[in-house]
């Protein structure tokens, strides 16, 4: 048990290992210029090199990589180049719990909405009903975020005035405000996921309900209710939480258009700007995270299947 | 040819707020105070309320005046500083008046002796002194690491102090852009910071301003806020009236717009061109722009093949049809450009180019006479280099492609990100691209940098000395008119050989909900909110 859990952890660190040498190289390797971004059109060659070294941008690429990679470790993420704010502060204390947040608000509509429409689609299979819930799955999987986020807005904040259009507030300063601010970039970065779970909910629970332990509860007269949310959802809990986790990267991607037309100050905002400002300690911090947040839910998803499937339980 | 009597057309230039008398005087006596002698004057304290919520949809580099290159950051760097100068506006012309400085007096024509006002602290309560001045002037002239505004200040070449708040700034030679470039706006280089700050907060120090102006540095909050409160002991009378200004950082547009239709916020310092429509429809927000300092071009690469042919560039500059190009790529807004001299220098520009003769304009028969003329007479392929950038991003190389199909260019629009289309543009590899001058108040600086032979930003490689000796001998006349008279035969020669393809003026436009009161626009793309107030 030891030995695998160590396993894991070399696993996961040879993973960020990796994943930082490529997202350094990769935006050193595009075309692009920081100081050059930074001064805007009005400079001189002497200010540009005077900042380059200041910067200390002028030193070989793995000079740059080790001095970076040494200091992470140790905790030190470093200044940006422009805003000279601290990397730690920015990235971990204040864009990583919006998007958090965010992402976990998200996850809660999708499966509070996409299970019980998947579960009644599966249980009407084949009515009206389940063909309705078809065609909102398609839609919610083919509506581009980014737009569906305008239109809320529009339509809820604007037009109606039941909704902030935009900005943050922690729910976990202050619940409710941060709650009522959440809920449409929330719809709008959990309507994919809604229409996945729905669909999935629905096609693995058709399959659960033909087995024979199902039969055997209806034999003994066990109420409907208790036989499909009990003996049938408990049994598609698995595929659900492996996709979810293995999704969690596109999530992760949906936070970017969500919060720039929400307004969130997360790491999707902030990986935007860094990139197209070339802030490579900045993109660093960021995909570090988010590489450790996808590897860590992950690494959940598998310690969880015991949890869920007594059968996968070490025999004592 | 008559000499021309500089301190008469200092004093010209200067405002009538100061008073033309006030300076006559003080330019026969030397050293003028206008204050009654001794006192220090008595600040009418203001009672402040109110708390503004204005978007900022731009990129916010820093907020160190010296270093900062985006107007974005000025907007809000102006509310925190004050300049030696400070840009002003009546409805028709800009105007650049003392803010720091109380009077501004010329010794001879390379001398010049500002007299500060008295009483005037920073936000940290040091105060703003003749040594303050000091320092923030070779902070941008010498200081490490280099601001790149440092050029602006290259003919400085002795700061002499004469009393605590009196200081004597010699050039080498006489120096036109200095109203420009003194200015705490556009000029950044006249900007004012706090020694004790700058020493305290080292690199930091744009992260952690302190100034003289209206309101104090609070917080930034990257990518979510920057916080400023009133500055209660600010040193004009009953200013400001805010007690709070939050700028809202955001990147999407059509969200500030959204929110401020529904209450959540009270304006926003760049409206695109393209959500105007939408404001003028709504009616609780009032939209402030006009055409500002600025001019926009197709610029060819002179140094390469096919546009270093002069004939090929003449058609390119004779085909585009300005007036569509004003009506598809920047939704009828703009202004069509004849030359690079924009509206608001009003010493300077025009109102009768287009009857003129003079620039370049849409005639699609000149341009098939220059084309015939061109060495290459079989189709020319060029990359035409675009990026989702600038006001209108991509909507200006869509619209002028086809308009150089019509003189045989096939231009290859090549999508590019911003970062890279930057670098690429400062190497000058690019047939064709299209960009803007913006917030110039100045011909100096609209021309001579850009366009000068070994010009830093002259990434299109257009060389013509004539032009260069024009431009210089212009920057050391301090008369308007002998000053115009040079720049309009460089702008001629720039525009004959067409070292660009000028396009249009463009009007930037800011929005405010009609509960913010007493905004004092600027022509120079300038949020100053020290006379708002919120009903």
């Amino acid at each position: 048990m030891l030995l695998q859990a160590l396993g894991k952890i070399a696993q996961t660190l040879v993973v960020l290992f990796i994943v930082s040498v490529a997202s350094f190289g990769l935006l050193k390797l595009a075309p692009g210029d920081p100081i050059q971004i930074m001064l805007g059109s009005e400079f001189s060659q002497e200010s540009y090199d005077s900042l380059t070294a200041e910067l200390g941008l002028d030193r070989p690429f793995l000079v740059q990589y080790g001095d970076w990679a040494l200091r992470f470790v140790s905790g030190d993420w470093g200044t940006s180049y422009v805003a000279r704010t601290d990397i730690f502060t920015y990235a971990f204390k204040e864009a990583l719990p919006v998007t958090l947040t965010l992402a976990s608000f998200s996850l809660a509509f999708a499966i509070l909405i996409g299970v019980p429409l998947g579960v009644l689609s599966a249980v009407k299979k084949d009515t009206a009903f389940d063909a309705g819930a078809a065609v909102l799955a398609l839609t919610g999987t083919a509506f581009p975020s980014f737009l569906l986020g305008i239109l809320l807005i529009w339509f809820f904040a604007v037009k109606l005035g039941l909704f902030p259009v935009m900005g943050y507030v922690s729910p976990w300063q202050d619940f409710w405000t941060g709650i009522y601010h959440i809920i449409l970039p929330g719809l709008t970065l959990s309507t994919y996921f809604i229409a996945m779970i729905t669909r999935l909910t629905r096609a693995t629970l058709i399959e659960v309900m033909e087995q024979p332990y199902i039969a055997a509860a209806r034999a003994r007269g066990e109420p409907a209710w208790r036989v499909i949310w009990v003996h049938g959802v408990r049994n598609i809990a698995m595929p659900l939480v492996t996709i979810l986790g293995l999704q969690l990267g596109t999530l992760l991607q949906g936070t970017v258009l969500t919060e720039t037309v929400f307004n969130l100050p997360g790491i999707g905002q902030m990986l935007t700007s860094a990139v197209l400002g070339r802030e490579y300690m900045v993109v660093q911090a960021g995909v570090m995270m988010t590489a450790t947040l996808f590897i860590g839910v992950n690494l959940l998803v598998d310690l969880s299947y015991p949890v869920l499937d007594p059968r996968l339980r070490a025999r004592k | 040819m008559t000499e021309i009597d500089h301190k008469k057309v200092l004093a010209e230039r200067l405002s009538a707020r100061f008073g033309r008398r006030a300076v006559l005087k003080g330019l026969g006596a030397g050293i003028l105070a206008a204050t009654a002698a001794g006192g220090v004057p008595s600040i009418a304290r203001a009672q402040q309320s109110g708390h503004l919520k204005i978007a900022s949809i731009k990129v916010i580099d820093t907020l160190d005046p010296h270093f900062t290159g985006f107007l974005s950051a000025i907007q809000i760097i102006n509310n925190i500083h004050n300049g030696l100068l400070k840009i002003t506006y009546d409805g028709s012309a800009v105007k650049f008046e003392p803010d720091l400085a109380e009077t501004w007096d010329l010794e001879d024509d390379k001398t010049h002796v500002f007299k500060l006002r008295d009483g005037v602290k920073f936000h940290d309560g040091t105060p703003c002194d003749a040594e303050a001045v000091k320092f923030s002037l070779l902070r941008v002239k010498e200081g490490e690491p280099k601001s790149p505004h440092a050029w602006k200040l290259a003919l400085l070449d002795e700061i002499e102090i004469v009393d605590p708040l009196t200081i004597k700034l010699k050039f080498s030679q006489p120096y036109a852009f200095l109203p420009v470039a003194l200015n705490g706006s556009t000029g950044r280089a006249g900007t004012i910071v706090s020694p004790a700050a700058v020493q305290k907060y080292g690199a930091d120090y744009g992260r952690n301003p302190v100034g003289t102006g209206p309101f104090k540095f609070v917080s930034w909050r990257e990518n979510d806020a920057i916080e400023l409160e009133a500055n209660t002991e600010y040193f004009e009378p009953g200013l400001p009236k805010l007690e709070k200004v939050t700028f809202v950082l955001m990147n999407e547009a059509s969200t500030a717009l959204a929110a401020l239709f529904a209450g959540q916020i009270d304006g926003m310092t760049d409206c695109p061109m393209q959500l105007v429509d939408q404001v003028d429809a709504f009616p609780n927000a009032t939209l402030y722009g006009e055409i500002e300092g600025n001019y926009t071009f197709v610029g060819m690469n002179c140094k390469r093949s096919p546009f270093d042919d002069i004939n090929l560039r003449r058609a390119v500059a004779w085909a585009l049809d300005r007036d569509t190009i004003v009506k598809q790529a920047y939704f009828g807004r703009a202004q069509a450009a004849y030359t690079p001299i924009s509206p608001p220098m009003t010493d300077f520009f025009d109102p009768n180019i287009a009857s003129s003769g003079r620039g370049q304009w849409f005639d699609l028969e000149k341009a098939k006479a220059f084309r015939a003329k061109a060495a290459n007479q079989g189709e020319v392929e060029a990359v035409y280099m675009m990026a989702e950038r600038g006001p209108v991003g991509t909507r200006i190389a869509q619209t002028v492609a086809p308009m150089l199909a019509q003189i045989g260019i096939k231009a290859k629009l090549e999508l590019i990100e911003p970062a890279a289309w930057v670098k690429r543009r400062n190497a000058s590899d690019f047939d064709l691209y299209d960009f803007e001058w913006v917030a110039d108040l100045d011909p100096d600086e609209t021309l001579y940098p850009e366009f000068r032979s070994d010009g830093a930003w002259n990434f299109g490689g257009w060389v013509n000395t004539e032009f260069d000796d024009l431009c210089a001998q212009a920057q050391v006349l301090l008369d308007p008119e002998a000053r115009k008279e040079l720049y309009y035969k460089a702008e001629d020669l720039l525009m004959d050989e067409a070292g660009i393809a000028v396009m249009a003026h463009m009007p930037i436009y800011k929005v405010f909900s009609n509960k913010v009161q007493g905004f004092q626009y600027i022509p120079a793309d300038l949020v100053n909110l020290h006379t708002v107030s919120l009903a």
